[in-house]
């Protein structure tokens, strides 16, 4: 297998004018990987804004850094760890986990919270049991597996986050045919600390390089190019184990080696190991460096200089410091019993230059290194984009509409996530506010008064049919979020996840993606301020729906301001906007039916903004007592997780919905974006404010009835569904149902 | 023939070339500290005890086999499993 194509190599031999020899080939075929270098996407990563008055540090390092006043800052950083996952589920998500602090830590600020969104193949399926087309011996092994990743990777992720006592207080979920056989596993980390302890970044000829943590041993070899490779089975070697002991060690060195103003430069290793560690930290600080292989620590004493160089064991960090501060920081290394050696030097001609055994064994200039010749990928829109929106789907009205309900709310999309973040430590820290399952996100205390909410979110039914609207769709229920919960929001993360590159229509969908970030963070003027891009998430059946996720963190600036989801008995509810009958990608259509078509729903930016700033001032003049956002389900999902939420009856009148559907069904299904859900116990002073706003369309839809009261929809003066509390909670709690009996 | 119980030790570890950061932990924390300087390597395993019903130990291995894989007792990615027959009760 050649690590770097003919072009590559070309490129490569002519700015060297020599023939690269075989260590130099792997360095740098290592760090010309899709991913680490980012080849196919980085001429559209460039086009994200990334300015804003709060941005200390956009999209592009280690980890986005956003001043949050006081002197205070937050990191915040994104990543997936899918192709480790999906062959080890319990060490692949757990060294993700780590992966994602060490950028954190890298910056200089400690992690105090993590997030994940995790997608994965169906667990179950509502028509398999009525219908022997999906009731296959095929299909309950394939939902056998899902099940064990699911377990398995909610195991990791919880393991390494308990392990290490950082909060994981959030995510989201997502069960789609498309990830059968495979998973996406993204983690996201938020840090936090004082501005002025941020790592300079600063060096100087002289200073020395600190190699510590693990030992570099065979772990992970080929890790990066096998993340940019579709998933074979020979490619199972690149298995990583986690050691979050000694992450927690790495933790407390970095904390107290910042806090003597030990540290000039920090980066983690990650994804191709020591070499994109050493060339991207060269190129970045245009400083050279000379490093001596022989004195990396390794656990097998007869490894390859190319072993050691694109091994990626896990927990190792990478320090530079001034010589003199040498014995100061060798002292904390010790105290924490972290191994560690002297493995280069700091030097003015921007080579990175290995030697081992005094003999140079590898010399080239870093950025060369660093910066992989960027491809043009051509492009192409889908057939099947435009053939699925046109496509005749008959889907026939309900005739229980008390059973459709049921069936949605036990969708493990939608179903309640009990069962997973009931896995995870999410108070240690003592900073969480808002906890998981309470909010449509989760809050967050930074200092004295100020909060932060955070939350992710992804929908890769829409995003297939249509990945720009799709995309606006997730931007806009990340927001949402985020609003729901009364923060302002601050930032953007994004992670891209697809198909191989070099199919164009797989290529067409991600510019259609990265464009509607773009529309949306300029619009609403959320700067992006950190992300990732995947690629090659395909397996034998195929490539993965486009996936991307998006991360939202706003900040909450009083205590009063924090709002809650779930209203209490005697509120009255109100809708925000109106519902369109875009029934395309939406979980009725397709965990219920299991079609895939029709038109998606769309984001209008205008309404979209307008309705946001509607909520967070009516958060802020108390005039709600709850707020929640309509996305997957719809509004008939939402209202009942709201009822559930408070276990209280409510009572709703759907023809007060301002809609324009044509159908009962659509109209409690349909996925329109920009929606609220609303309660007030004050109706008189809500509305009086309500009426201030311009082209706002809400509507009183209905009342909070009594503790353990039905769940009820009126139509037409009928009652057309009356479903027990007690019923709704047990459908509502499938996931637990099914991995309880796994 | 007669069914007997055999005993059956299932050793679960990761593959060679995979860590272990138990056992070198073990090692590094433990072993070494304390100065048993000849010990020169340790790696953690899973051990299951095992009582099974079987006509002769083939079958018996087979069918502790066969429950391994069908279970996911072991992930095969990661780790090697190797069944003993100890002996028949």
């Amino acid at each position: 297998m050649e690590i770097l194509t003919k072009s590559e190599l070309t490129h490569l031999k002519n700015v060297l004018q020599r023939e690269p020899n075989s260590l130099e080939k792997e360095i740098v075929g290592a760090q010309w990987s899709e991913h680490c270098s980012y080849k196919s996407s980085k001429k559209y990563i460039k086009l994200l804004p990334k300015k804003g008055e709060r941005i200390i540090q956009g999209a592009g390092y280690d980890a986005g850094v956003i001043d949050v006043g006081n002197g205070y800052v937050i990191t915040i950083h994104i990543e997936s760890h899918n192709h480790p996952s999906a062959v080890e589920p319990y060490g692949g998500a757990a060294t993700g986990v780590g992966g994602i602090i060490r950028d954190i830590i890298s910056m200089g600020t400690m992690p105090i919270v993590l997030l994940n969104a995790l997608r994965f193949g169906h667990i179950y399926s509502p028509y398999a049991s009525n219908n022997n087309k999906f009731s296959s011996r095929k299909n309950n092994e394939l939902y056998s597996h899902s099940k064990w990743l699911l377990k398995n990777v909610v195991r990791g992720i919880s393991d390494y986050g308990n392990c290490i006592g950082i909060p994981t207080v959030g995510g989201e979920i997502e069960f789609d045919e498309s990830f059968a056989n495979y998973c996406l596993v993204d983690v996201a980390a938020i840090g936090f600390g004082k501005k002025e302890n941020l790592i300079k970044n600063f060096i100087q000829e002289g200073d020395i390089l600190i190699l510590a943590g693990s030992l570099t041993g065979r772990d992970g070899i080929h890790g990066a190019s096998f993340a940019s490779k579709k998933l074979a089975e020979e490619n199972r070697s690149a298995v990583q184990i986690p050691d979050p002991f000694m992450e927690k060690l790495l933790i407390e060195v970095t904390r107290e080696a910042i806090q003597k103003d030990i540290l000039k430069a920090v980066k983690d290793l990650g994804g191709g190991g020591l070499s994109c560690c050493l060339s991207e930290t060269s190129a970045n600080l245009n400083k050279g460096f000379d490093i001596d292989l022989g004195k990396v620590p390794v656990k097998y004493n007869e490894m390859e200089p190319q072993e050691i160089m694109i091994s990626e064991s896990q927990e190792r960090m990478m320090y530079i410091i001034s010589k003199n501060k040498f014995s100061s920081f060798a002292k904390i290394l010790k105290k924490y019993e972290v191994p560690f050696a002297q493995i280069g030097t700091v030097k003015n001609h921007n080579n990175l230059v290995i030697h081992k055994n005094g003999k140079t064994i590898a010399k080239m200039p870093s950025h060369l290194i660093a910066f992989a010749p960027l491809l043009n990928r051509r492009s192409r829109k889908p057939k099947y984009i435009h053939d699925l929106r046109i496509k005749k789907i008959s889907v026939g009205v309900p005739n229980d509409f008390n059973e459709t309900i049921l069936n949605m709310l036990a969708n493990p999309t939608i179903a309640f996530k009990n069962w997973i973040f009931q896995q995870f430590d999410h108070e240690i820290g003592l900073r969480t506010i808002v906890k998981p399952g309470i909010s449509d996100s989760a809050v967050i205390k930074l200092y004295d008064d100020k909060f932060l909410v955070a939350k992710l979110d992804g929908n890769s039914k829409l995003c297939y049919l249509d990945p720009y609207q799709g995309t606006l769709s997730c931007l806009s229920e990340a927001r949402a979020n985020i609003i729901s919960s009364g923060g302002k929001p601050i930032g953007i993360i994004d992670h891209l996840q697809f198909g191989n590159p070099e199919n164009p229509e797989i290529f067409w969908s991600f510019q259609k993606s990265i464009k509607a970030i773009i529309d949306f963070s300029r619009f609403n003027k959320i700067p992006i301020v950190g992300g990732k891009v995947s690629f090659y998430n395909e397996t034998k059946n195929g490539p993965i729906k486009p996936s991307p996720v998006i991360g939202m963190v706003g900040l909450i600036e009083s205590m009063t301001s924090i709002s809650k989801t779930n209203p209490s008995s005697g509120d009255t509810l109100y809708i925000l906007g109106t519902t369109s009958d875009n029934m395309g990608g939406s979980e009725y259509y397709q965990f219920l039916n299991g079609l895939t078509g029709g038109s998606v729903p769309k984001v209008h930016l205008d309404i979209d903004l307008i309705n946001s700033n509607v909520i967070l001032k009516i958060i802020e003049e108390n005039l709600i007592s709850c707020s929640h956002d309509c996305s997957k389900g719809g509004l008939s999902i939402a209202l009942a997780e709201m009822a559930i939420g408070s276990n209280c009856g409510i009572s709703i009148e759907l023809d007060k919905v301002p809609n324009n559907c044509k159908r009962l069904d659509y109209l409690l299904f349909s996925e329109t974006p920009s929606r609220f859900i609303i309660g007030t116990e004050n109706e008189e002073k809500l509305e009086k404010q309500l009426s201030n706003f311009k082209n706002l369309t809400y509507s009183k839809i209905g009342k909070v009835t009594n503790l353990r009261d039905d769940i009820m929809f009126m139509s037409k003066g009928k009652k057309i569904i009356n479903i027990e509390m007690e019923i709704a909670k047990k459908y509502f709690d499938k996931i637990s149902f099914i991995m309880e009996n796994y | 023939m007669p069914i007997k119980e055999f005993n059956v030790i299932v050793t679960i570890e990761n593959k060679s070339f995979i860590n272990d950061p138990e056992g070198e932990t073990i090692y590094r924390d433990l072993i070494l500290k304390n100065k048993y300087n000849s010990i020169k390597s340790v790696r953690t395993a899973k051990v299951l005890k095992l009582i099974v019903d079987a006509t002769n130990p083939k079958e018996a291995k087979v069918r502790v086999k066969k429950m391994c894989e069908e279970l996911r007792i072991f992930n095969p990615v990661v780790s090697n499993c190797q069944i003993n027959i100890i002996s028949d009760k």
